[in-house]
């Protein structure tokens, strides 16, 4: 490991410290020290609730994400490649981009019910935009020369866009899918909050309204190590994917 | 061998609602045969790129007619390969997958292209390099990767756009030296743009001189210097200073003429 793991793990383990010395000082509800958290997440794990819902939770995120990363990549690619479809769809695509995604929850209730088909389609919605638009720069900014080079040996249509846009663009690609990640985890949490009170989300009502902040600390937490690993897991596809950008980038 | 007979190509630009026609090339003939080395020189501007692609099938022509071989060409060929400028190697590809980009789309078996691919390696000298990513590679090195891939595909006809343009002086002359044993070897058609006048005379058979926009073929020289040719007896060569001086006031005069 190296000295940037070694500087995180002194970060982590100096906040723990003093959020323990300050939960010790003022003795409130307010600011559980730590090593309550701590055993109120392993009550939370041996009793099963928290693996329950948070198995809940992960399978609303994947198969959000999963249509977000697919449909995203797919009308990304066609806006980048054709100017047509780009115009048609530019306006709604930004418009989305920049609004608040929990105002759709109503109507996404009224449509899908409160079933688990509007917490998916949340997870879709906040992740959806953000990967399209990635993906479209990145087709876009494909160099030019490449797409020529590629016709004068004689590429066809469909090579040149498997052969030169798709690898070309999946540094941009990677970039959106990186950020979806973030948005989706929101989405998540969103929807188990203000829509039904399932998973990770209505663990954290449920605690925050009975007071119970050492738990619900402790399921703060939890989502927070859901994000770091989601994160993680992305970054580890982006290296493997696109690692020939990563080492230009250091050179 | 390549007739290009009165080609003329006009791009339109338009900024802020102006159209604006822009003569690029204006009745432009030339012969090339078999086997011959010509470059084509002339200032910033003058459409020998643009005369490049369209004798690459990259781009339509407005009037006149490009024949090899007595057939008109309209899309690019197997008969034809371009060196770009700027490498146009992709990045996430090794040099070895670079070369064998061009076998690919041309449908050659999956080892056939590999073991194709690692001989025109050999042959530009990058066999220890394979396994590299361009960016890994200096200038020359990569232009050598741009070049084996051209040569892979084994065209009839080379086309080449200002190759050297972006390497260093040093790596430029080697390179020169290079190409000319290998075109000497493999005994094909090289069309060379340049603005190099020194590259020109030590390279060609003949020199087409053209003009600035719209371009037009202001004078051919024939470059009348035994070969092979090696770099240094040639530049000492009084002919071979008379020859680039002769290129200069040609270009001179069609730049004065121009406008």
């Amino acid at each position: 490991m190296n000295s940037r793991f070694t500087t995180n793990v002194i970060s982590i383990v100096i906040l723990a410290v003093l959020w323990e010395i300050a939960g010790r000082t003022f003795d409130s509800v307010l600011i559980p020290p730590l090593s309550k958290i701590g055993s109120a997440w392993l009550r939370l794990l041996t009793s099963g609730k928290l693996s329950a819902n948070l198995a809940m939770s992960l399978g609303t995120l994947a198969a959000g994400f999963f249509l977000a990363v697919i449909l995203g990549i797919v009308v990304g690619l066609l806006m980048g490649r054709f100017r047509e479809v780009e115009h048609f769809l530019d306006l709604y695509i930004n418009a989305f981009m920049s609004a608040p995604m929990t105002a759709f929850v109503p109507v996404l209730i009224l449509w899908l019910g409160l079933g688990v088909e509007s917490r998916i389609a949340v997870v879709f919605l906040f992740a959806f935009f953000v990967i399209v638009i990635n993906t479209m720069t990145g087709v876009k900014q494909v160099d030019r020369t490449f797409v020529e080079m590629a016709r004068s040996f004689g590429a066809r249509e469909t090579e040149v866009f498997f052969k030169i846009m798709l690898p070309a663009a999946m540094p941009a690609i990677m970039a959106g899918i990186h950020l979806g990640m973030g948005r989706a985890v929101k989405g998540m949490v969103t929807a188990e909050m203000l829509l039904t009170l399932t998973g990770i989300g209505a663990m954290i009502m449920q605690y925050g309204s009975a007071f119970a902040t050492d738990a619900l600390f402790a399921v703060i937490l939890t989502i927070l190590m859901v994000a770091m690993i989601a994160m993680k897991l992305v970054h580890w596809l982006d290296r493997r994917l696109t690692g020939w950008k990563a080492e230009i980038a250091i050179e | 061998m390549v007739e290009i007979q009165k080609v003329s190509k006009s791009f339109h630009k338009t900024v802020k609602d102006n159209t604006a026609e822009i003569k690029a090339l204006a009745d432009v003939s030339l012969s090339i045969r078999e086997n011959e080395f010509i470059s084509i020189i002339g200032p910033s501007g003058c459409g020998k790129t643009t005369l490049l692609r369209i004798i690459d099938g990259l781009i339509p022509y407005d009037s006149g007619a490009i024949l090899i071989n007595g057939n008109k060409i309209s899309s690019p060929g197997p008969d034809r390969a371009v060196v770009f400028q700027t490498f146009a190697l992709l990045p996430w590809r090794t040099v070895l997958a670079n070369v064998e980009f061009s076998l690919e789309l041309r449908r050659v078996a999956k080892e056939e292209r590999t073991s194709i691919a690692r001989d025109y390696l050999k042959r530009v000298g990058l066999e220890d390099f394979e396994h590299h990513y361009p960016h890994e590679l200096s200038g020359g090195m990569q232009q050598r990767a741009g070049l084996a891939r051209a040569l892979a595909v084994n065209p009839m006809i080379l086309l080449m756009d200002e190759p050297f343009g972006s390497v260093d002086a040093q790596t430029r002359q080697l390179l020169q030296e290079e190409l000319l044993e290998l075109w000497q070897r493999e005994q094909k058609t090289v069309i060379f743009i340049t603005h190099s006048m020194d590259e020109a005379v030590y390279l060609s058979d003949r020199v087409v001189i053209m003009t600035p926009r719209p371009g037009r073929v202001a004078e051919i020289l024939d470059v009348p210097l035994p070969r092979p040719r090696i770099a240094d007896d040639v530049r000492r060569d009084p002919k071979f200073a008379d020859l680039t001086n002769y290129i200069w006031d040609s270009l001179k005069k069609a730049m004065e003429n121009g406008h």
